[in-house]
């Protein structure tokens, strides 16, 4: 925090966005290629090792490798216990994007988890917001 | 099986937020003393190795149990790394940051509960 806030594109708090599309796609690509690589049967099975057949896999490597240069930056500039919170947006958006993109049906109690999800992130950007007058 | 699946769970975490606190420990020391230094080097490859450990446990678990499952679990490190920050890193934890941390936390469980 000793350095000036970059603006732009350098922007952190827009890299911390650019980092939360990232683990969206890095996640749902992970879950497609190791479903599609389970074999239980196999000795190293436990240690996820198999997955590298698939070429998903690798895909999803790629974006994780982009994806922690982003959020490296963004721990250059904003403490971590305000940017982890704030990345876990995530959690929301994903059962979001299955259910406008994929159609899958999501509960009310589930509505209310990702309700909690979002007003926690409020309370949490609230502190964000102070810390960006400090910048 | 279910007790070697926990105890992959728990490295799996440990690893995960040990790699975060690694990298923010790296990135403050590039801050000071540029990405030349030997230190900041050996943080910064320390949380590397970490998280690669963490990404293929998560992958093996992800092979083994449903995203719906693990979710709860990744939920907790939330409020584990937030907490690791203040008593580690030395930052401000206020009252209204744990608060917000504490409702994402269950907000993910529900959501994965559901």
């Amino acid at each position: 925090m000793t350095e000036n806030r970059p603006s732009g594109f350098a922007n952190p708090w827009l890299q911390l966005g650019l980092n939360i599309i990232c683990v969206v796609l890095y996640e749902l690509l992970l879950k497609t290629g190791a479903k599609s690589t389970a074999d239980l049967s196999q000795t190293w099975s436990w240690t996820g090792i198999t997955g590298l057949a698939s070429p998903l896999i690798w895909l999803a490597i790629v974006v994780i490798i982009l994806d922690l240069m982003i959020w490296l930056y963004v721990l250059k500039y904003i403490p971590l216990s305000i940017a982890f919170p704030l990345s876990r947006v995530v959690d929301v958006l994903v059962p979001i994007s299955c259910w406008l993109i994929l159609k899958e049906e999501i509960s009310p109690l589930r509505w209310c988890g990702i309700g909690l999800v979002i007003i926690g992130l409020a309370i949490v950007a609230k502190p964000a917001a102070r810390l960006e007058e400090r910048l | 099986m279910t007790w070697w699946s926990f105890v992959l769970i728990l490295v799996w975490l440990a690893t995960f937020v040990a790699g975060q606190l690694f990298f923010k420990r790296a990135m403050e020391s590039s801050g000071v003393t540029g990405f030349r230094n030997r230190n900041t080097i050996a943080i910064l490859s320390a949380g590397i190795v970490l998280m690669t450990i963490s990404f293929f446990l998560n992958l093996g678990l992800l092979q083994r149990f449903d995203l719906s499952y693990l979710y709860p679990f990744q939920g907790l490190s939330i409020i584990i790394i937030t907490m690791m920050a203040a008593v580690i890193l030395k930052e401000k934890l206020t009252w209204r940051l744990t608060i917000g941390t504490l409702l994402i936390t269950a907000g993910v469980v529900l959501v994965s509960m559901s």
